[in-house]
């Protein structure tokens, strides 16, 4: 149990806990539920965060779409130009655990908590999103790969707050998908995922960014992958050869979830998928959010 | 009886309080002053205790108590075979044998204290393959099993626990003969029940008496382990069990309370345990047995089945429990509801070093089933047969003969076979990677002792007290609908008291499909009384003869001039106290005559009004992922006459979502050293509300002859019996290869597909 719980009703109360050795908790459902599971006890000293109307904003400018921390899962895969126009997003918060997880867990938790199985990490990586972190002595922007630092780390201060992640609007011509392997409809954790964000010009692929989920020590971009794609017209050849290129790249490790095997072989048939998906929005084809469940059943 | 459509619908009493979180269960309960009790268990799946030392976790500030074996009478119990001692003295037997138990002021001080306990151990090498534990020269799990009170009828051999055989005629000559002769060997991993109320035990004394609250579903059961366990009276222990959130077997018979209770007298003060969900994994002596099933079929070219062979190997895990039936339960399941000349079945249940296996959900039923109908299915393809083709020609009807020379009385399997199967759409055109599959199963119905009283109120409603409880099954919300029908009144008039040990009638619990089935009749019984008292007030208030009299309406009236009468709650006003009391006879097994081979025969070689299914199914395999999608389930069972439909539906809903969690995702992983995988809900997959496909039931209701009320029989278990049979067959049909492991996880469709 925590020795202390403090609720935070500005930003300096909160930052000032930080200051003084406490841990944030927004919704609590990776810090909660990983104490009750014997994963982490709770830290001494907690500090709410979840009061912080600043910090659940989403603001939107022709060039960027800046997501307060504490915005849930929910509202982020239900605003309408994250659907629109990074929809990779929209695929992947809209299949966090289930509708009451999505309602309570929030971007902020999710990031910081840097599971290499966290969803949001491949889109946001691929988007190119940045973070800003905050404490009571300033506040610093950092790329999503710069924050990521492998399983369960991140490269934040103790006394950082995540306040916001900005994630720039692709051109025009893009499309992009999320896909993760479902073992059942909801509740699920990545076993292999997969994020395509592809821009089309007059046919022709002219940029690729691919990254895999859950199938390497840390969320990570694959540039052969990406090579093998751009240029090409998103022919069948040019996605097989793309999948494989992912494939190729994941470090895939046997537990009681899959066989590393198994693994390797989903990596090729997800990240396919995530990709065609992508490459069909991006022609302006409706593929609907979230895509992993249409995806699953053989839809392809 | 009118169409199932028009009768009743009672919705359960405790739905609102479940779904609003305002129910109160057993780890809401709390004493003035109690402690909190956490276990230290085995760090080994097989290995001799050589040292207990609690001496620094009795130095950790808060802590009040801790109970190893020193502190209780060294007592063997065990409902079929007296393998278990409730804290392990000399050796640990899997990995979460109890070594002693801690009550402190908080959980965490518990937990701490638990860790500090020194144990010293020899480790030996854990046997966790039960067909590797029949091998001569294995270690045994229990070296002095042979000198272990039991059941006469267990048959003892090595780490053989029981042992079943049903022989008739000569299988192997009439399998020589047979037109095709299909082989197959199938696995079914070990699974749980996984109710989401975890177990939790309050105990309080009050001088040498203990009152013990518990999420069981058998009271009675958990009062005899406590009182052999600790050496006190029955009559001492009393045993309240609050709102159950979920039971499915795994809270039946007698599991922790005596822990407790023994914490508790040694504290002085109230302790109560609330396991966590991993607890609620790996410790009980309850979860499904794994088995590994081998059948062999000969058929005639018409079909005709003319001999089965089975071989089937049960995990029965460390210790018995109220497992010991199960060699039995699954020999009768590798027959299943069908007509076959010659059998040799073989059916053993053998000790392991993993976790026990006790009852859950109609054991062994859904693997054996699962195995056998895949079978059944290879064997129509041998034969050229359509599957649903070749179960009409071989089905029992009525006056067929089983194995064991059991004659059925009316059985309406053939119809569920029709009805599911016409549901379904069988035989219609469907897009790649959809499939249709069949499967048929049965259960049998269990007559067990039972009680209940009916106390009418002076404001003219009745309570029914049982001594049965509310695990989830719905029974007990049929058991209104009964007395109504005898005291006529209406079915709202009558509130339902699962009562304790001390203040309700004896009763088996709430378990194996036989609430309604044996409650209801005893509460028919009780209603009955009351209605008799009725009668005879009334009588002397009209001044008639009692048997011209008869109950309708909230009256009590003369037959012929219903305008002569008089209210039932103007009687029970006037009267003091107006109760009725009833068990109801436990119906008599069906004769069988078994051939002489037979052997460890526990009383299932015949099934009393056996319920019978067919479940179709409808799914959708990803070939290029192996994850399958069911899409949609005909259920048609018949289970007699259905006394409250829309409770019964409720079963076929959860069971059939409980088969595809067996079919699919759930499974208990093992890493070959008696610890499980998965013990936690993130990676025991159940099916979620997102996955539930639609379910159509049909209702074939052949009325039982020597049954529950009305001519009904039991509803709990069978919905989850075949669900898992009827999916691997659509798998198989939907993609050319079958999985011969149970669950058929995603991994294992794919690597079948390769
Ligand atoms: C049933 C269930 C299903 C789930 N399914 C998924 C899933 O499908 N996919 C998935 O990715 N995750 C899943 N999760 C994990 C979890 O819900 C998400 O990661 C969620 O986004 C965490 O957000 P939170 O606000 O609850 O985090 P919290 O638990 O509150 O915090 C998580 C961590 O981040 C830190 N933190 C939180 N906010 C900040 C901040 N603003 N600044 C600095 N540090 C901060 C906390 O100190 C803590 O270390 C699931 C969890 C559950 C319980």
């Amino acid at each position: 149990m925590s020795a202390s719980l403090a609720t935070a009703s500005t930003v300096e109360q909160a930052l000032a806990q930080l200051a003084a050795g406490a841990r944030p908790v927004a919704g609590g459902t990776d810090l909660v539920v990983g104490a009750r599971q014997g994963k982490a006890p709770l830290p001494e000293r907690l500090v709410a965060i979840h009061r912080l109307a600043e910090l659940s904003e989403i603001r939107e400018s022709s060039t960027e779409v800046a997501l307060g921390a504490l915005v849930s899962h929910r509202r982020c895969s239900e605003s309408g130009t994250v659907r629109d126009r990074l929809t990779a997003l929209a695929d992947a918060c809209a299949i966090v655990g289930s509708i009451a997880t999505r309602t309570t867990g929030t971007l902020g938790g999710n990031l910081m908590n840097a599971s290499p199985a966290m969803e949001t990490g491949g889109p946001l990586l691929c988007f190119g999103a940045s973070v800003t972190l905050r404490s009571a002595a300033g506040s610093r922007s950092l790329g999503i790969d710069e924050l990521l630092a492998g399983p369960g780390r991140t490269t934040a201060a103790s006394d950082e707050l995540l306040e916001a992640v900005s994630v720039p609007l692709p051109p025009a011509g893009t499309g992009s998908c999320y896909a993760r392997l479902e073992y059942r409809r909801q509740m699920e954790i990545a076993i292999a995922g997969a994020t395509a964000v592809v821009t089309l010009a007059n046919g022709e692929v002219t940029d690729a960014r691919i990254a895999m989920t859950a199938l390497s020590p840390a969320i990570g971009r694959a540039g052969e992958a990406e090579a093998a794609l751009i240029g090409s017209g998103g022919e069948p050849d040019a996605i097989r050869r793309a999948a494989q290129a992912l494939a190729a790249a994941a470090s895939p490790i046997s537990d009681v979830r899959a066989s590393a095997s198994y693994r390797r072989a989903m990596a090729v048939v997800i990240g396919r998928r995530a990709i065609e998906a992508a490459l069909a929005r991006a022609r302006g084809e409706w593929v609907p959010v979230p895509a992993s469940t249409a995806l699953h059943g053989g839809v392809r | 009886m009118t169409a199932t459509a028009q009768r009743p619908r009672l919705i359960r009493q405790d739905g609102r309080e479940k779904v609003t979180g305002a129910g109160r269960y057993t780890a809401d309960v709390v004493a003035a002053g109690q402690l909190h009790a956490r276990f230290r268990y085995s760090d080994h799946a097989r290995a001799r205790i050589l040292r207990i030392d609690t001496s620094r976790a009795r130095e950790l500030a808060g802590v009040l108590a801790i109970v190893t074996h020193e502190d209780v009478p060294d007592v063997l119990y065990g409902q079929m075979v007296k393998d278990r001692r409730l804290f392990a003295r000399e050796e640990v037997r899997f990995d979460s044998d109890v070594i002693a138990a801690v009550a402190a002021t908080t959980p965490e001080i518990a937990q701490a204290a638990a860790e500090l306990i020194q144990v010293d151990y020899e480790p030996l090498e854990a046997v966790c393959d039960p067909e590797l534990a029949l091998e001569p020269g294995t270690p045994l799990i229990h070296e002095r099993w042979a000198s272990y009170e039991a059941d006469e009828t267990m048959e003892r051999d090595g780490n053989v626990l029981g042992r079943s055989t049903i022989v008739r005629g000569d299988a192997t000559a009439a399998m020589a003969g047979a037109d095709v002769v299909v082989s197959s060997r199938y696995e079914a991993d070990g699974a749980h029940g996984v109710p989401i109320e975890p177990r939790a035990v309050l105990a309080q004394w009050q001088g040498d008496r203990v009152t013990i609250w518990s999420s069981t579903q058998t009271p009675f059961a958990a009062r005899s382990g406590v009182a052999l366990t600790l050496g006190i009276p029955e009559s001492h222990v009393r045993i309240i069990v609050p709102l159950l959130g979920g039971g499915f077997g795994s809270k039946c018979d007698f599991h922790f309370e005596a822990h407790v209770a023994a914490l508790a007298r040694k504290a002085g003060r109230p302790v109560r345990l609330v396991f966590s969900r991993r607890e609620e994994f790996v410790a009980p002596d309850h979860r499904r047995e794994s088995i590994a099933i081998e059948l062999q079929t000969g058929a005639r070219r018409d079909g005709t089945l003319v001999a089965r062979r089975a071989r089937l190997v049960l995990d029965a895990g460390a210790y018995c429990g109220e497992g010991g039936f199960f060699a039995q339960l699954a020999a009768m399941h590798a027959i299943g509801p069908y007509v076959i000349e010659n059998v040799d079945i073989d059916s053993r249940l053998v000790y392991t070093n993993n976790q026990p296996s006790g009852s859950i959900r109609a054991p062994t039923a859904p693997q054996t089933c699962w195995a056998v109908e895949q079978h059944m299915d290879e064997l129509a393809a041998a034969l050229e047969l359509d599957p649903v083709e070749l179960r009409r020609r071989t089905l029992i009807e009525e006056g067929s003969e089983s194995p064991t020379r059991q004659v059925f009385g009316p059985v309406g399997i053939r119809h569920t076979l029709e009805r599911a199967a016409q549901m379904i759409g069988y035989g219609q055109p469907l897009p790649e990677n959809e499939a249709i599959g069949v499967a048929c199963g049965w259960w049998p119905s269990f007559g067990m002792p039972s009680g209940a009283y009916v106390k009418l109120n002076g404001d003219g409603t009745a309570t029914i007290v049982t001594g049965a409880q509310e695990n989830g099954s719905g029974a007990v919300m049929g058991l209104p609908l009964i007395a109504a029908q005898v005291l006529g009144m209406r079915p709202e008039d009558f509130s339902i008291l699962c009562q304790d040990t001390d203040a309700g009638p004896y009763d088996s619990g709430s378990s194996g499909s036989q609430t309604t089935f044996n409650n209801g009749r005893a509460v028919a019984e009780a209603a009955g009384e009351v209605a008799q008292r009725l009668r005879e007030l009334a009588a002397e208030q009209l001044e008639i003869d009692p048997l011209d009299l008869e109950l309708a309406g909230g009256e009590v009236r003369v037959k012929g001039s219903p305008d002569r009468s008089v209210a039932i709650s103007e009687l029970a006003a006037a009267d003091a106290e107006i109760l009725g009391k009833g068990s109801g006879a436990v119906p008599e097994q069906p004769a069988c005559s078994p051939d002489s081979g037979c052997l460890g025969r526990l009383g299932m070689e015949s099934f009393l009004e056996p319920q019978l299914i067919t479940h179709a199914v409808h799914v959708r395999v990803d070939p290029e992922t192996g994850v399958v999608r069911v899409l949609r389930v005909a259920a048609a069972h018949d289970s007699g006459t259905i006394i409250n439909p829309i409770g019964a539906n409720g079963q076929v809903h959860g069971g059939v979502v409980m088969g595809i969690g067996q079919a699919l995702t759930e499974g208990m992983a093992l890493d070959g050293h008696g610890h499980q995988r998965n013990p936690h809900l993130l990676d025991y997959k159940l099916q979620t509300a997102a996955d539930a496909p639609r379910i159509e039931i049909a209702w074939i209701e052949t009325p039982a002859v020597n049954g529950g009320p009305n001519g009904s029989k039991g509803v709990g278990e069978p919905p989850s019996v075949p669900t898992p049979g009827a999916i691997a067959n659509a798998i198989a049909r939907a993609t050319g290869r079958r999985v011969h492991r149970l669950p058929m996880t995603p991994e294992r469709v794919w690597e079948a597909g390769r």
